[in-house]
Formats: C-alpha cells, sequence, structure tokens
C-alpha cells in the first residue's frame, strides 16, 4: 500500500471531520455568547444556575459524555443520530469553555466604558451590544481560534461513535493492512496540516490585538 | 426499558474501585508531563537550531489530537520491538502530550519574572544557584500554581481515554460493565458523573489556591 | 595600592562600553574619594544609568577600568565577587523580592551570602530598617507598602550588605510626587552620616543640598564636572545649560 493510497483513505474521513466541526460550531458559538452574556450580567439564583449548565458542559470529560449521549439517551426514549450527538455534545464543551472566554473578556473591560456609555444615555442593552461585546470579543479572538483548534482535535474521539472521520479511516485502513507506521504518522500529520495553520493564524491576530506590552514596574 | 436507578447506583462501588487507576494514571501523567516540559522549555530558552526543533515539537503536539497519539503510541512502539503494557503506553502517551502544554506554562512563569529581580539578586552579591532557589523559583512556583492544576484537571479528564487501549480506569471499568450486563447508560453515566465531580472539586481546589495566592502577592 | 588609594573609594578609568555598534561610554574616566557625594545627571540615554550598572558589574565594558578600594572589577570571578561587595545598589524600580517579607528582603543575602544566623541578621536588619524610619513594617509584604516605602525598604535592603559605597540609580523617578521627600530625607540623612554616593537622580534640589560634586554626562562622554554652585548658576557648557532649561521650565 503506497503512501499515496493511505493519504487518499485518510482523506475520505476529512468531509466527516469538517461537518463534525462545522455542526459543533452551531452549537458552540451560540452557547458561548448567550452563556457568557448571562454570567456576566446576572446575579444571585440566577448566576448560579448558568454556572451549573456552564460546568457540566465544561468541566465533564468529553469522551464520556459522548458515550453517555450517545448510548444512554436511546435509553430514555430519545434517539438522536451519531452526527447529532457528535455536533451537539464537542459543541457544547466548546461552547462552555467559550463562554468563560466570553465572560473574562466582558469583565476584564475597563469600567469607564460601561459608565462613558451610561452617561451618554445608552441602554443596557445597547452598551453591551455596541461598546462592551465588540471589544471583549476582539480581546478574546486568540482564545477563540485555540479553542476552534481544540475543537478539531477532539473530532478524533466521533470516531469511537462510529462516524467516518479520519481517524476511523485510518484505523479501518490499518485493520486491512498492517502498516501501523505509515497509517498512524499520516494520521498524525493530516491533523497537524489541518490545525497548524490556523495556530499560525492565531498568533498572527494576537499580535494585532495584544497592545505593546506596557513597561513592568518592578515588584 | 428505561434507566435503572437501582442498577445504576449498584454500578456506583464497581467504578470506584477504580478510582486509583485513575488517580494513578492523572498524577503520575501529570508529574512526568512537567518533567519533560520543564525540560523542553529550558532547551527552548537555550536557542539556536535545537532550540527551534523544540519549539516546533511543540506546536506539532499542540496541533494534533491525543486520542491519535496514543494510537500511534500503541500501534508503532510494537512493530519496532518495543513492547510496553497498555498502562506504561497510555501514562507515556499523556505525559508527552502534555508537556507541550506545560512547556508554555513554564515559559510564561519565567516570562513574567521581572528581569530587576535577579539584578537584585546579583547587585547584593547572591549567588546563581542561590538566586534560582530563593528568588526565581519561588516566584515561578507561584505564577505557575493555577495553571497547573488546571492543567492537572485536563489530564485527570483525559485519563478517561486510556480505555481504548483497555486501561481499567474508572471509563474501562464502566465499558466492562456494560458488555457483561448488554446495560450501556447506567454505568457510563455513572462514570460520567463521577468523573465531573472529580473534575469540579480539584477545580475548587486550585481555585482556592489562585485566590490565596493572589492575596498573599496583593498588587 | 599606592598612598591615594587608601581615601579613593572607586576609581574609573579611561572606560568604554558599546552596545553592539552603538558607544554607549565614551572614555570615562572618574575618582570617588571617600565620603564624596556625587550627583551624575544628564538627558535620558546619556549613558548615566550604564555607568553606574558598570560599577558593581551589572554590566559588562569593554575597555578600561573600575577599582573599588584597590580591588579590580573584571579582573577574575573572586576579585569581582569581592569589588561588587563593596557596593549597594538602589533600583529605580525597587526591584524588591514579592514573595518575601521586608525583613527576610533585608536578610536574604546575610544569610546566604555572608552566612550569618537567622537572629543575628533579622537584629541587623531591624536596626537598618529603623534608620529609614519603616521598623514597624517589618513582616509585611512589598506589596502592601506604598512606593515610596518599598524604595525605603530597598536602601536598607542594600545597607545591610555594609557598602563602602551606594549607588542609586534614578532612585526617586517611579515614585509619585508625594512620596519622592520620605526617599531623598533617607538618602540624605545617610549622606549627612558620611556615606560615598554616586546617585543618578533628576532632583536638582537634592543635588544642590547633597552633592559634593555634580557630573554631567551627554552622549556617552562627562561634559562637565563642577561642584553645584558652580553647575547650576553658570555651566560652562552648552549642553548643560541646555538641559538646566529643561529641567527649569
Amino acid at each position: 500500500m503506497t503512501t499515496l493510497d493511505i493519504w487518499l483513505g485518510i482523506l475520505q474521513g476529512c468531509r466527516v471531520t469538517a461537518s463534525v466541526t462545522l455542526y459543533a460550531l452551531l452549537f458552540a458559538v451560540p452557547f458561548g455568547l448567550a452563556f457568557g452574556i448571562a454570567q456576566y450580567l446576572t446575579t444571585g439564583l440566577l448566576r448560579f444556575l448558568v454556572t451549573c449548565v456552564i460546568e457540566f458542559w465544561r468541566s465533564s470529560a468529553v469522551i464520556i459524555l459522548l458515550f453517555v449521549f450517545y448510548y444512554a439517551l436511546p435509553v430514555v426514549g430519545v434517539t438522536l443520530s451519531a452526527m447529532t450527538v457528535a455536533a451537539m455534545v464537542l459543541g457544547l464543551n466548546t461552547g462552555g469553555y467559550a463562554s468563560q472566554a466570553v465572560r473574562a473578556g466582558l469583565q476584564t473591560l475597563d469600567h469607564g466604558q460601561k459608565e462613558a456609555g451610561q452617561a451618554l444615555g445608552l441602554s443596557r442593552t445597547a452598551i453591551l451590544v455596541l461598546i462592551e461585546l465588540p471589544q471583549a470579543l476582539l480581546v478574546m479572538s486568540p482564545t477563540f481560534i485555540n479553542l476552534l483548534i481544540q475543537l478539531i482535535k477532539a473530532t478524533s474521539l466521533v470516531s469511537l461513535i462510529t462516524l467516518t472521520d479520519m481517524t476511523f479511516r485510518a484505523k479501518e485502513i490499518s485493520q486491512v493492512h498492517y502498516e501501523p507506521v505509515p497509517i498512524y504518522l499520516s494520521l498524525l500529520l493530516a491533523y497537524f496540516v489541518l490545525c497548524y495553520p490556523i495556530t499560525l493564524f492565531g498568533r498572527w491576530v494576537a499580535q494585532r490585538v495584544t497592545p505593546g506590552r506596557e513597561v513592568r514596574r518592578g515588584v | 426499558m428505561g434507566f435503572d436507578l437501582d442498577f445504576a447506583i449498584a454500578t456506583l462501588p464497581l467504578i470506584l474501585r477504580a478510582l486509583d487507576m485513575t488517580l494513578l494514571v492523572a498524577v503520575t501523567s501529570c508529574i512526568g508531563a512537567a518533567a519533560i516540559g520543564f525540560n523542553l522549555e529550558i532547551l527552548r530558552r537555550a536557542g539556536g537550531a535545537f532550540g527551534l526543533v523544540v519549539r516546533f515539537f511543540i506546536d506539532f503536539i499542540r496541533a494534533t489530537p491525543i486520542l491519535v497519539w496514543l494510537y500511534c503510541l500503541y500501534f508503532i512502539l510494537p512493530f519496532y520491538g518495543v513492547r510496553l503494557s497498555a498502562l506504561t503506553v497510555g501514562i507515556a502517551g499523556l505525559s508527552l502530550y502534555y508537556s507541550g502544554y506545560l512547556a508554555e506554562v513554564f515559559k510564561a512563569g519565567i516570562d513574567a519574572i521581572p528581569k530587576g529581580q535577579a539584578e537584585a539578586a546579583q547587585a547584593l552579591g547572591i549567588g546563581r544557584r542561590d538566586t534560582v532557589i530563593f528568588v526565581i523559583a519561588p516566584q515561578m512556583l507561584r505564577n505557575i500554581a493555577a495553571p497547573m492544576g488546571n492543567y492537572f484537571v485536563s489530564i485527570l479528564k483525559a485519563t478517561p481515554y486510556l480505555a481504548v487501549l483497555a486501561v481499567p480506569e474508572m471509563l474501562g471499568e464502566a465499558f466492562d460493565i456494560a458488555s457483561d450486563t448488554y446495560r450501556y447508560a447506567e454505568p457510563l453515566t455513572v462514570a460520567g458523573i463521577t468523573f465531573l465531580a472529580l473534575a469540579l472539586i480539584i477545580s475548587r481546589g486550585v481555585k482556592w489556591l489562585e485566590d490565596r495566592l493572589a492575596t498573599s502577592s496583593a498588587r | 595600592m599606592d598612598q591615594s588609594d587608601k581615601d579613593t573609594v572607586v576609581r574609573i578609568d579611561a572606560l568604554q562600553k558599546w552596545y553592539g555598534a552603538f558607544h554607549v561610554l565614551k572614555d570615562i574616566s572618574l575618582t570617588v574619594p571617600r565620603g564624596a557625594r556625587i550627583v551624575i545627571c544628564g538627558p535620558s540615554g546619556s549613558g548615566k544609568s550604564s555607568l553606574i550598572r558598570c560599577v558593581n558589574g551589572l554590566e559588562a565594558y569593554q575597555q578600561g577600568t573600575i577599582d573599588l578600594e584597590g580591588v579590580r572589577l573584571g579582573e577574575n570571578a573572586a576579585q569581582t565577587t569581592l569589588a561588587r561587595r563593596k557596593t549597594g545598589m538602589v533600583f529605580q524600580s525597587f526591584n524588591l523580592f514579592p514573595h518575601l517579607t521586608v525583613l527576610a528582603n533585608c536578610t536574604l543575602a546575610l544569610r546566604r551570602v555572608s552566612g550569618m544566623a537567622r537572629g543575628e541578621a533579622d537584629e541587623l536588619a531591624s536596626q537598618y530598617l529603623e534608620k529609614v524610619r519603616i521598623p514597624e513594617q517589618a513582616h509585611k509584604y512589598p506589596g502592601q507598602l506604598s512606593g515610596g516605602q518599598q524604595q525605603r525598604v530597598a536602601i536598607a535592603r542594600a545597607l545591610c550588605m555594609n557598602p563602602r559605597l551606594m549607588l542609586f540609580d534614578e532612585p526617586t523617578s517611579a515614585l509619585d510626587p508625594e512620596m519622592i521627600k520620605e526617599v531623598l530625607d533617607v538618602i540624605t540623612g545617610l549622606a549627612k552620616d558620611g556615606m560615598t554616593m554616586l546617585c543618578v537622580t533628576h532632583e536638582m534640589g537634592f543635588a544642590r543640598e547633597v552633592a559634593d560634586e555634580v557630573v554631567f554626562m551627554d552622549h556617552g562622554s562627562i561634559v562637565e564636572k563642577a561642584p553645584p554652585d558652580q553647575f547650576f548658576s553658570q555651566p560652562c557648557h552648552p549642553r548643560a545649560r541646555e538641559f538646566l532649561n529643561t529641567l527649569l521650565h
């Protein structure tokens, strides 16, 4: 089996890897935004509930969540396709992390920004949408890019619930042809080719959005 | 069929039996990752061609999935006649993989110490070794304590990946019960909740530590 | 060691320093007699900080010599260590160790370098903390103190090693205006006690009151050296006049 055959085989799974990533983003982006903002704005019991939801998705081990939702949901009468389960679990897990970035971005903004908005007579919503969010999202953009890389890497897990992504294809090929060395190294390289450009893009963005670090004042 | 709560509760002690294996893997891997990561960072700091190689290696790790690394080690090593137990391969894989992340933690920890600290020690006539031990290391440890704790949680949440290599940690135990009883939902859910509880407890501890360090070094 | 060296704390002779192609110090010669209080001033980038950092070996130089009480800096490791111990350095940004208490900041070198026992070191450090007028802060961490207090601790920390020469590198320029006086008062007190000092500063009132010689540097050279009265009333060099004008207006 030639290296080309191996690459073509792995490439067959690229579509599934890409689909899972894209569908997962459909869950991750709204969840991250909504819950990040909610955690920033709410207080008391409401904030506790919001935090509980975030923590469930963020602090669970994603591989177990995947199995639990794949095997346990049908038992209670909910049958979802493997693709839906994968997109939802990976998406909400990533969204949980993203929500923390959104909240942190909002919290670290200079308080004067909100006050300036209030002084201009803007509504709370307008301040959030027009003043706070654009700045917070920009500052946090390197984190979001990092999370995208984490998401793409996590899609390798869907091979465990029968989805035919790149990892699944590689395992399939290696069961037919016992050549683990070229097959698994190619698989490693395939993910690298997919993720490394995003890493470089993230670095470029980080350089642009981080203003020159202020001079340290000792201590 | 429905979710059998009594059966779920009955599986809890069985799954907890594997808790020591899970913790053993997490702690050993974390120590391994810290040791490798620290050395990687020191080598990277030395610069030169070797520094570039280390830099690329760290980038490579961060752009590839842990699952694929585990497959690589598990299937490729025997091909070259290296026969290790699944447990050893798993711990080696987690250590190697997270070393790429911990190297960044060490980098940030060292970078955050102002240059004046070493200079002040030098001006007082304190030697190089004593400077590292009494001035640099304590400040680095304070800088890295919280991120290290967070990565420990990440490593803990990655231990169920070893189930794919048939290491009898908690997820593996849950699957064993599942295949014996043909009931997947209950043991998997119990394993998921156990991991979530562990992760939350340890995260809490890390947060507490972080707050304490923040107040003792106020400003 | 010839006779005149007995009364000389530092002798800098034909010092040259480059940062790559940039010539930072050009043929600097300066002798500091015991008990002298020399203020070095000049525009930023004139090399005054580099000079003072060379004197205690924080920065290397390429040509010339620096002798501290007859011990040559940079000759070999043992001599350099010996020479450096004769100096105490106070930095612009304090550089206190944030993880150690005020007292521990002062005793670290006593215990690690001089090998002093804990009790003895604590006692000595307390004396110096008293001298800089903050004995009551001994068990606090640097982060809990104001900038002026931190700089006074830094002075006490340097004094603990019983230096023959104190080096001050713009000790007040990182401070808020209301804290400058408390630090300058401490330095003035040291001067009155007869401490030899080399001080880089822009505080001209302080220079006028304390210094017995003002050294003006520009572009890496010493362009004027005069007693303060003469320097401030009738500076010879046009660049010194220009510099004084920018400070006054």
